[in-house]
């Protein structure tokens, strides 16, 4: 799309080895499995944006963020950060050097915390790694400084990380993807484990960065109202693939794909109490053996014969990308 | 007649003993849920959800303590149980879902054989292929795809949400009669989520279990519970009815909490936040812990502790009620 996507994933694939272990494999005469986790994704996103993942729990939302921060080594296609290969020995040395300035929340806060380091120290890692602080005063004050950006006390720096509660630990692991002061933050559930009033401040804490430094987000939620208040652009993952790219507000105003709607569908709504929501139909499939064609089509009320045999391809339509037979001949 | 009530706790107070004095982080939480009731607790971050669930389980790292209060489980004293009774308490008559998924797995085992190894202890009458089934049916349930392939997997080949499910899982096992379920979930996209709240529903509405569900999202409590008790700084202010909670909620912090929900349809730039946060333990300030962030604080509220009282279809604890609210104005 844009010519100076800040980040491009170009057919982007991840598969794991899921097979049994060899000798269990060889009595049963079993072959090796494979789980095709991320299957040829591209997309990109250009400085200054928030471009949002979204869709069901094991949909490779985490795997994409992985391979992003380069944690996971693509089986393939490949990351474009800035211009540079990330996986590319020639540019290995290159791509050090920027490593500051992407940074990751991961999805779980507690795992992703040491918990033998004092919070201070946790946050000031990146700090010395990145050789950003020239003495322990320097970063002392960088470090009270997030503390107080994610409302903590910097009297907190102190403790360990089991002397805070969930969404405490939370705002740590965010203070510390800031350390480095990065121009990307790739967040898996930034806010999942917040109230209202704490995600609130994080996410206009999020966006008040973002106007400040021109920060660029890629952003994991399963909350469709953060999606919703957050993303100029909308990525929707159905087992592995994108089934639909749109901007924010056209993906919510009007929702293209099949799957795209069903989701939509069934947010729980605040004004509705007791309310049985618009249950999603169907199982979510078998990952380690996708169904042929739209692995979609098991659960899809616009299924043909088409759907069954062809992988369909994105398609723009009023300015959205869709992955859809029925969208493409004009039978939604 | 009333329903049996499964949960009571009354005047339940945690302590942390600390060289600076004593920090306390759940001050005076008085609560019951009957058999088949859920019960939603909601409040910010650090309100002390959490550690209220883990004292009725015994499961307070020390130096944190209950330090007055008793807690009863189908009348039975459960606080200060130790040792063999306590391990039995968990697990089999209370299941436990933690808000760290990863804290209650083992990566060394498989999720199957940690499923079955439960289940196992406590059932010992199910043979050995019969505790397989349990585990298997169990992950299915909580909506685990190609379950059957995947008994056998570890912790870390499952994604966020799955391990956040195979959690709910250990905790469904032995069929206990409360489970406190904290944030379970969080890490949950709307299709699962909906798929666990209608198996909690069923599980209490078909075998009449209990429900703590400690959670920050209002769209589940809404959906879900019974009732709702709202926590702040370690104390309930506000505890009735779902509906009324939500839609005529009578105490200041339970009124901004509702707005600060971000809404799907919403054009709203930025959302309503609540001025300041939640104290410090060792900072909760006196009179009403709310107050240096109420709109309607009056010196009363400085100097004197708000209690319970009635206020709606169910009560908070403020000086300051909308009097149309509590039936005393009008
Ligand atoms: N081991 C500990 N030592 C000292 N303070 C603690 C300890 N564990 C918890 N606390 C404090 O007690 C308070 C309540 O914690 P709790 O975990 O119950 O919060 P919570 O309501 O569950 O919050 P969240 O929504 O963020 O999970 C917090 O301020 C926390 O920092
Ligand atoms: N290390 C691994 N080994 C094997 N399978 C894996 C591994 N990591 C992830 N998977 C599988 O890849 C799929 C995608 O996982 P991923 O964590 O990316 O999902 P997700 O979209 O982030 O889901 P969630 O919303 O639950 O966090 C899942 O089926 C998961 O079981
Ligand atoms: S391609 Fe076919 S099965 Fe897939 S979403 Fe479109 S209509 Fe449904
Ligand atoms: S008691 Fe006073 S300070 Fe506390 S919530 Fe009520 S009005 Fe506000
Ligand atoms: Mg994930
Ligand atoms: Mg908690």
């Amino acid at each position: 799309m844009t010519s100076h996507a800040l980040i491009r994933a170009e057919h982007l694939s991840k598969a794991f080895d899921v097979s049994k272990p060899w000798l269990e494999r060889t009595l049963s005469g079993e072959g090796r499995r494979t789980l095709s986790a991320v299957s040829d994704v591209s997309f990109d996103i250009a400085a200054g944006e928030t471009f949002a993942l979204v869709g069901e729990s094991g949909s490779g939302k985490s795997t994409i963020a992985r391979l992003v921060v380069g944690l996971h080594a693509a089986s393939g296609g490949r990351i474009v950060f800035d211009g540079l290969d990330i996986a590319d020995p020639a540019s290995a040395r290159q791509f050090a050097a920027e490593r500051r300035r992407i940074a990751m929340i991961f999805q779980d806060p507690y795992a992703s915390l040491n918990p033998r380091w004092r919070i201070g120290d946790i946050i000031a890692e990146p700090l010395y790694a990145f050789d950003l602080v020239k003495n322990r005063d320097e970063a002392q004050a960088r470090v009270d400084e997030l503390l107080r950006l994610v409302k903590l006390d910097p009297l907190d720096g102190v403790k360990f990380p089991h002397e805070f509660s969930g969404g405490q630990r939370q705002r740590v692991a965010i203070a510390r993807a800031l350390a480095s002061n990065p121009d990307v933050i790739v967040c898996d559930e930034p806010t999942s484990a917040l109230d209202v009033s704490v995600q609130a401040q994080v996410l206009n804490l999020m966006r008040d960065l973002q106007d400040q430094f021109k920060l660029t987000y890629l952003l994991i939620s399963h909350n469709l109202a953060v999606v919703r208040h957050m993303a100029t652009r909308v990525g929707v993952l159905y087992l592995g693939r994108l089934v639909e790219v749109a901007p924010a507000k056209t993906l919510f105003a009007n929702p293209r794909h099949p799957y795209t709607r069903m989701l939509l569908a069934a947010v729980p709504d605040l004004h509705l109490v007791g309310r049985a929501r618009t249950a999603v139909q169907g199982e979510i499939a078998n990952p380690i053996d996708l169904p042929p064609g739209c692995a979609f089509h098991p659960r899809c009320p616009l299924a043909n014969g088409r759907c069954t045999s062809d992988i369909p391809q994105l398609i723009s339509r009023d300015g959205a990308d869709i992955a859809c037979h029925a969208v493409e001949e004009g039978r939604e | 007649m009333s329903p049996e009530i499964v949960l009571d706790v009354r005047g339940l107070t945690v302590e942390f003993p600390t060289r600076n004095g004593i920090l306390t982080a759940v001050d005076n939480v008085s609560f019951s849920i009957a058999k088949g009731e859920i019960l939603g607790v909601v409040g910010e971050s650090g309100a002390g959800k959490s550690l209220t669930g883990a004292a009725i389980i015994g499961l307070l790292e020390p130096p944190g303590r209950v330090a007055k209060g008793e807690i009863r489980l189908k009348g039975e004293r459960i606080d200060g149980l130790a040792g063999e009774a306590l391990r039995r308490l968990r697990g089999r008559r209370v299941g436990m879902v933690f808000q760290d998924p990863l804290t209650s797995l083992n990566p060394l085992y498989t999720v199957g054989d940690q499923l079955i190894e439960t289940i196992s202890t406590h059932r010992p009458d199910l043979s050995a292929s019969a505790a397989r089934e349990r585990a298997l049916s169990l992950l299915i349930d909580v909506g685990i795809p190609a379950a059957k392939d995947r008994l056998f997997a570890y912790p870390h080949q499952f994604s966020g949400g799955m391990r956040q499910r195979v959690v709910i899982a250990l905790a469904l096992a032995a069929e206990p009669e409360l489970v406190i379920a904290d944030e379970p979930t969080t890490a949950l996209d709307v299709s699962v989520q909906a798929q666990i709240i209608a198996l909690l529903k069923r599980l209490c509405a078909e075998r009449g279990t209990s429900v703590m569900l400690i959670t920050h999202d209002m769209g589940v409590i809404a959906e879900t519970c019974d009732r709702v008790a709202v926590l702040y700084a370690g104390r309930i202010v506000e505890i009735g009815p779902v509906a009324d909670v939500i839609h005529r909620p009578c105490h200041p912090y339970t009124i901004g909490l509702m707005g600060a929900i971000p809404a799907l349809d919403g054009e709203e730039d930025r959302l309503t936040q609540i001025p300041g946060s939640m104290p410090r333990l060792s900072a909760i300030p006196q009179g009403c812990a709310f107050h240096p962030r109420c709109a309607r604080t009056s010196q009363t509220c400085i100097d004197e502790r708000p209690l319970l009282t009635a206020a709606g279809s169910g009560s908070a604890a403020c000086w300051h009620i909308d009097p149309a609210l509590t039936g005393a104005g009008s």
